[in-house]
């Protein structure tokens, strides 16, 4: 009898660890082994056909002098500091005007959110190219202006501006989010504003901005992971060209791994960009001191 | 308080990071297990031989066209109502993203009994004939006579035969003559006709080109260049039998092309944006009037010009090989054949479905020429006698097998060079012709890539 009540005691303590036993089963064996294992082999010649025969440094060795590597994370670098901004303020400012009471405002949530569902799809492909090429939808409107033709692939910048826009353009889950923070401001503070004499700019930027500073923090952590892990929009629409202009490191990550079978080198190079991706989120969490308002605590 | 908070906010910005990045290292990892598994819990059944039971069910895996997926159909119906103790599931789709899926099935253990493969996967993951099944074993199935022996000493490692060919193929220039005719240009047999028809297309318009070439046409299109100047192969004995001046010589070849309006940039068929040139709008409306290509892929070229919708019914003509040297230039290889796997249960019954569609009257006649001329004598039989297959692509052939006589070397096709868009031709035609190296920097960049390749 105390044996049972002593094993029912000690079942109802562990209750919360049982209950996350099977997510912590597939968390060990579908992420913590491939991680470990994956840092292994990035320090052999792992191939899928030929297996392992060398170990060393040599991938990282590789990663650092070939000039066609660096590019990739010079490129990805280019993509990530225009790409989180310009989502992140484009999100913020449609969410700040659908906080509105506008009519219709719940068709335009709606519209705005779909390409974010839409995702790397094949026939987001097929538009962005119809949008962009030399004959594309672009120049037709630009030529009625009597703006001359633009090859958006022949540049390396304008090549990488056509994959930023796709993903700037699928900025519907960060705007929801926000939206969800805007509708948390109190309605207290913009009328002591007004009546204080504020405008829309300042009570914007003093008030709105400052308080969702958590959501804006927290958008900017998840963009940024995303924005280096890009792989749907080069490999869609561009294939990492011209001349290897939008080639990002995930796209040549999945290149060495699944059309060259080159699974030591992949490894090494995704190892490298989460070395990366954790560095900046760090530096993220560190800034947050000196920039994130939390309105539970002493209010920093 | 505060500080544990944040602490736990790092931490589990940590996870999601690993999560996110994590990615590729987990793919790599439960490819490798699931062959691991694979191949310990099965035995290549082939290892036995030929039982003589052809029965059970097999799959069927190819890419191709809507055209192909029809007639393959049709024959593995037919198939099946001659073996009716054979069920046969059939595996296809587009050739886009098929190497990479087939190549990790092989890999795994998981690929289909009966396999369509192009001839380099040989090379790349029969891994020293292990992969695949030895179909010398089932030569009183297939009926290996058919075939031309250096056909299938093409296809044969270790002694062990990988593959039986199903089709030869070469390279030939195709011509859209509507355009020809608008721009009041003949068609090009040689060095100066092509550089005077880039002159005339120019003055036409800037827009219109005579060729097009993208990178791996460019990568042909220069060993076709150096063997009519040179006539050497590119490759023989495991050894590039071109030295870097000579390859410079090709490239500085191709940038006069580039420069006298015969072909247009890399960055130009860049910005149509297109998946490739049979499906580039240039092409289907005339606006690109050439290409170098595969006489295998003539009819889909041929198709996309005559049933443009904004130009429709273009005339698309056979050209003659340019002359471009003292000798005649350009290879022929294996387009693709076929290959059962060695973990196959029932490789006899995929060894009959292969015989049938290659050396049997009734299979040859359903699926014609959807792969291309065969090799097989009794097919080209069958075809000649009934009048079947396309005619366009059957003169090409006889043209391309007639002229081309070089052989190619099947690293040629290694990924590592023809990986789009990260493969050595890739990278050093788009620089070539970006300006963001000179001739003589793709010549040696070219030459280290075939080499490094070929483990020189």
């Amino acid at each position: 009898m105390q044996n049972k009540s002593s094993f029912s005691k000690t079942l109802t303590e562990n209750a919360g660890f049982l209950f996350i036993v099977p997510w912590l089963i597939g968390f060990l064996v579908f992420k913590v082994y491939p991680f470990a294992s994956s840092l292994y082999y990035s320090f052999t010649n792992y191939d899928l056909f030929t297996g392992i025969t060398k170990t060393g440094l040599m991938n990282y060795q590789k990663i650092f002098t070939d000039s066609d590597i660096i590019r990739a994370f010079a490129v990805t670098f280019k993509y990530a500091i225009f790409d989180v901004p310009l989502k992140l303020i484009f999100a913020l400012f449609i969410a700040y005007i659908l906080n509105f009471k506008l009519k219709g405002v719940n068709f335009f949530r709606t519209a705005y959110y779909i390409p974010s569902i839409l995702g790397g799809s094949i026939a987001i492909a097929i538009l962005w190219r119809a949008i962009f090429n030399t004959d594309g939808l672009i120049n037709t409107v630009l030529g009625f202006f009597g703006v001359a033709k633009i090859n958006w692939m022949a540049g390396a910048n304008s090549a990488l501006l056509v994959i930023i826009l796709l993903r700037v353009w699928q900025f519907g889950s960060a705007m929801v989010i926000f939206l969800a923070a805007l509708k948390g401001v109190s309605q207290d503070l913009y009328e002591a504003a007004s009546i204080d004499g504020a405008g829309k700019w300042t009570q914007f930027f003093k008030i709105t901005v400052p308080i969702i500073t958590p959501v804006i923090f927290y958008n900017l952590i998840t963009q940024l992971c995303q924005a280096f892990q890009e792989f749907n929009s080069p490999y869609l629409v561009t294939k990492g060209g011209p001349n290897g202009a939008t080639t990002l490191i995930s796209l040549l990550i999945y290149n060495n791994a699944f059309l060259r079978h080159k699974m030591g080198m992949a490894s090494a190079q995704a190892w490298i960009l989460f070395i990366i991706v954790m560095t900046l989120t760090a530096v993220a969490f560190i800034s947050q001191k000196k920039w994130v308002y939390y309105s539970d605590e002493d209010g920093r | 308080m505060k500080n544990m908070k944040r602490a736990a906010a790092l931490a589990m910005a940590s996870v999601t990071a690993i999560s996110l990045v994590g990615c590729g290292g987990s793919s790599s990892t439960e490819t490798t297990a699931a062959a691991d598994t694979k191949a310990a819990g099965e035995n290549g059944s082939a290892e036995g031989g030929n039982s003589g039971d052809i029965s059970g069910d097999i799959t069927f895996s190819w890419w191709g066209g809507d055209s192909r997926h029809e007639a393959t159909e049709k024959a593995i119906e037919a198939f099946q109502t001659k073996y009716p103790s054979v069920t046969v599931s059939p595996e296809y789709g587009a050739w886009s993203g098929w190497e990479e899926k087939q190549s990790l099935n092989i890999l795994g253990g998981n690929s289909a009994d009966l396999m369509q493969i192009n001839w380099n996967w040989i090379d790349s993951y029969s891994n020293n004939g292990t992969n695949f099944a030895d179909l010398n074993q089932y030569a009183d199935i297939i009926d290996l006579s058919q075939f031309p022996e250096d056909a299938l000493a093409q296809c044969t490692v270790d002694g062990k035969l990988m593959a039986v060919p199903i089709a030869m193929t070469g390279r030939l220039f195709y011509w859209n003559k509507t355009t020809f005719d608008e721009v009041g240009c003949d068609i090009p047999t040689d060095e100066a006709s092509l550089l005077e028809a880039g002159a005339k297309f120019k003055a036409y318009n800037e827009d219109y080109y005579p060729l097009a070439l993208g990178e791996y046409d460019r990568a042909i299109f220069l060993v076709y260049y150096l063997e009519s100047v040179y006539g050497k192969n590119w490759v023989e004995n495991g050894e590039l039998q071109y030295t870097e001046e000579e390859i410079q010589e090709g490239m500085d070849f191709i940038t006069k092309l580039e420069e006298n309006h015969v072909i247009p940039t890399i960055a130009t068929i860049a910005g149509d944006m297109a998946d490739s040139l049979d499906k580039n709008a240039k092409w289907i409306n005339g606006v690109y009037a050439g290409i170098y290509e595969w006489d295998s892929s003539a009819s889909k070229f041929q198709k996309a010009i005559v049933e443009s919708t904004d130009k429709p019914n273009q005339e698309f003509v056979q050209g003659d090989f340019i002359k471009f040297g003292d000798y005649d230039g350009g290879f022929t290889k294996i387009s693709m054949a076929f290959a059962i796997s060695a973990k196959s249960e029932h490789p006899e019954a995929a060894a009959a479905l292969m015989n049938y569609m290659l050396n049997d009257p009734e299979g040859i006649e359903i699926i014609g020429t959807e792969r291309g001329i065969p090799c097989s004598a009794e097919a080209l039989k069958v075809l000649d006698e009934k009048g079947l297959g396309n005619e366009l692509v059957k003169a090409a052939n006889a043209a391309v097998m007639a002229h081309n006589k070089f052989a190619l070397d099947p690293k040629f096709e290694h990924n590592d060079l023809k990986a789009n868009p990260d493969g050595v031709y890739y990278k050093v035609f788009s620089k070539l012709s970006a300006g963001d190296i000179d001739s003589a920097a793709a010549a040696k960049q070219l030459a280290d890539g075939v080499n490094e390749v070929l483990g020189n």
